[in-house]
């Protein structure tokens, strides 16, 4: 109980801070002088950008490396709101997804052309998922609004239940089993799963669901469940991620910063940075120890740096958890980050004893990981210590049409 | 109607738990075929063979068969992840016991007795590989399961 007071008064700060501060945006004016025709200005007026997020332990108090948001969502076209505290954030997938545990707000939902319920199965590497239907709200970010944008419910009281073809893994149906009150999803895409759930039921991502059960089904690009930065009024061609360096031991919390747009603002310049474009599925190249691995991507909801295997690394797993690294003293590595504009760049990383940096009792670590399948994660040890910018696919920015990275 | 359950029965029968699986014998990679409604193509390499389903959507299974006609190794790689009950096969068991409890943020490396699962990737790009060490053919390293 007294967990859940600490949880309610912590969405209650979250709303005071963002009504001051879209406040702050809406006070601001254009003022003209009398008699003289104003010039159109091609630009909206700025409003504030800047989400805060912080990386500690998480609502259940075990996790590392989580980085966490405060999201509002209000009932479409209305006032009607409600703040929700830790929300992951995370560039390896697209979408807002709420426990429905986690809503209050009485939210429309989403139809299939048959008028059946749409039901949104997402998966995850970690061999989980979170099902339920999609429904629609306006979404606030600072003072960032989208409006009617389809999200996905985990878990909604009165859905049917998962079917078989997305109940694959540990189901994420509460706090406890998703370390967080939802994820908000805003990596390089436009939506979870794009193209081919316009056109094949085989991913198995969208479901119509008569009273009869669940079954695949095809999906509109509108329908599906989408990147909410790509949806606001303005700021709407990706985000920077800002997250201060640490400690090589780790840092007991660290805060930072999502800036919304690219080159939109002052505080969203492209400077200093080299621009890494991907492919469609959102991976580039990274090279290790003489060899390239082409499905590697940033993650800020991988909690290490992802690579290899125990074997080929010649690193041992730790004896307790084998999905993380064990060295008996810290490597230091670097490698090749290329893009698929050819763009490529060394960058360093460490990888010390997980096991010993989790004894510390810190949350923060840009040194750690593990084992990985098919490329290398660089999850969110990467992003401490450097802007990470996230182009969105299609997006024009000032530098190039996304879908990049840039860091 | 009629149209109604014409596409219920595809559904169905394209979820029905497959025999196929780790540690089964060569032919049940005709069920994953049939299961994932995909194209076939056999390739044989020193040492083994790989099967390799492709699904309309791009979704790929590779089956890594052992000389003596065992599945020593599988391979996934998709747009979501796949149902790894079903790639695992008598293996689940083991694997599901590993990984009780609280889900990990990031990939899986998990290691129980002769099994070894690896997860990793990301929305719209998975990849699993697992295999049974005990199975491996003699000279074939595990680092050819991807």
């Amino acid at each position: 109980m007294r967990w859940r007071a600490w949880q309610a008064l912590a969405a209650f700060a979250g709303g005071i801070v963002l009504l001051a501060m879209s406040g702050c945006g809406s006070s601001s004016s254009v003022s003209t002088s009398s008699g003289v025709t104003p010039t159109p200005t091609p630009t909206p007026t700025p409003v504030n950008n800047t989400l805060p997020v912080s990386v500690n332990a998480g609502p259940n108090n075990n996790n590392v490396n989580e980085l966490l948001a405060s999201v509002t969502i209000c009932v479409p076209g209305t006032s009607t709101c409600q703040t929700i505290s830790n929300v992951l954030v995370d560039t390896g997938s697209v979408g807002l997804r709420l426990l429905g545990s986690a809503v209050t707000l009485s939210l429309p939902t989403a139809t299939t052309s048959s008028a059946s319920p749409l039901g949104n199965c997402a998966t995850f590497a970690s061999n989980s998922y979170a099902w339920g239907p999609v429904a629609t709200a306006d979404i606030q970010l600072a003072g960032e609004t989208a409006s009617s944008v389809p999200i996905q419910i985990i878990n909604a009281s009165g859905f049917p239940a998962a079917p078989e073809a997305c109940s694959q893994g540990g189901s994420n149906t509460d706090e406890a089993t998703l370390g967080a009150t939802g994820i908000l999803g805003v990596g390089l895409s436009a939506q979870d799963c794009g193209s081919a759930c316009t056109v094949s039921t085989g991913p198995a991502v969208y479901f119509s669901c008569p009273n009869s059960g669940c079954v695949p089904t095809t999906a509109t690009l509108q329908q599906q469940v989408q990147n909410p930065v790509a949806l606001f009024a303005q700021d709407n061609n990706g985000l920077v991620i800002t997250l201060p360096a640490l400690d090589a031991s780790g840092d007991p919390s660290a805060s930072g910063s999502l800036v919304f747009g690219i080159g939109t603002q002052t505080d969203n310049a492209l400077s200093a940075v080299q621009v890494y474009t991907t492919d469609a599925q959102g991976n580039f190249l990274v090279t290790f120890n003489g060899q390239t691995y082409s499905n590697s991507f940033l993650d800020t909801g991988s909690n290490g740096f992802f690579l290899l295997n125990a074997n080929t690394l010649g690193v041992p797993t730790c004896s307790v958890n084998t999905s993380f690294y064990c060295p008996a003293s810290t490597i230091n590595y670097t490698a090749v980050t290329t893009g698929t504009n050819g763009v490529a760049n060394t960058i360093a990383f460490s990888l010390a004893n997980a096991n010993a940096l989790f004894n510390t009792g810190n949350t923060a670590f840009n040194d750690i990981g593990g084992p990985n399948v098919g490329g290398i994660d660089l999850g969110l040890p990467f992003f401490f210590g450097r802007p990470v910018y996230v182009a969105i696919e299609g997006a024009s920015t000032s530098g190039g049409t996304g879908p990049y990275w840039a860091y | 109607m009629r149209i109604i359950a014409a596409v219920v029965l595809i559904v169905w029968t394209s979820t029905v738990p497959a025999r196929a699986a780790l540690g089964e014998p060569h032919e049940a990679v005709q069920l994953d075929m049939q299961r994932m409604k995909g194209t076939l193509v056999t390739r044989q390499l020193s040492g083994y063979t790989v099967e390799e389903i492709k699904r309309p959507d791009g979704a790929i299974l590779r089956e890594f068969v052992s000389p003596d006609g065992k599945i020593f190794g599988v391979a996934w790689q998709g747009m979501t992840m796949p149902n790894l009950t079903q790639i695992l096969g008598p293996s689940a068991a083991d694997f599901q016991q590993a990984t009780a409890g609280p889900h990990r943020r990031g990939p899986l490396s998990v290691h129980v007795g002769h099994l070894v699962v690896e997860t990793g990737g990301h929305m719209r790009d998975y990849h699993v590989r697992a295999y049974l060490d005990n199975l491996l053919p003699s000279g074939v390293s595990e680092d050819v399961v991807q």
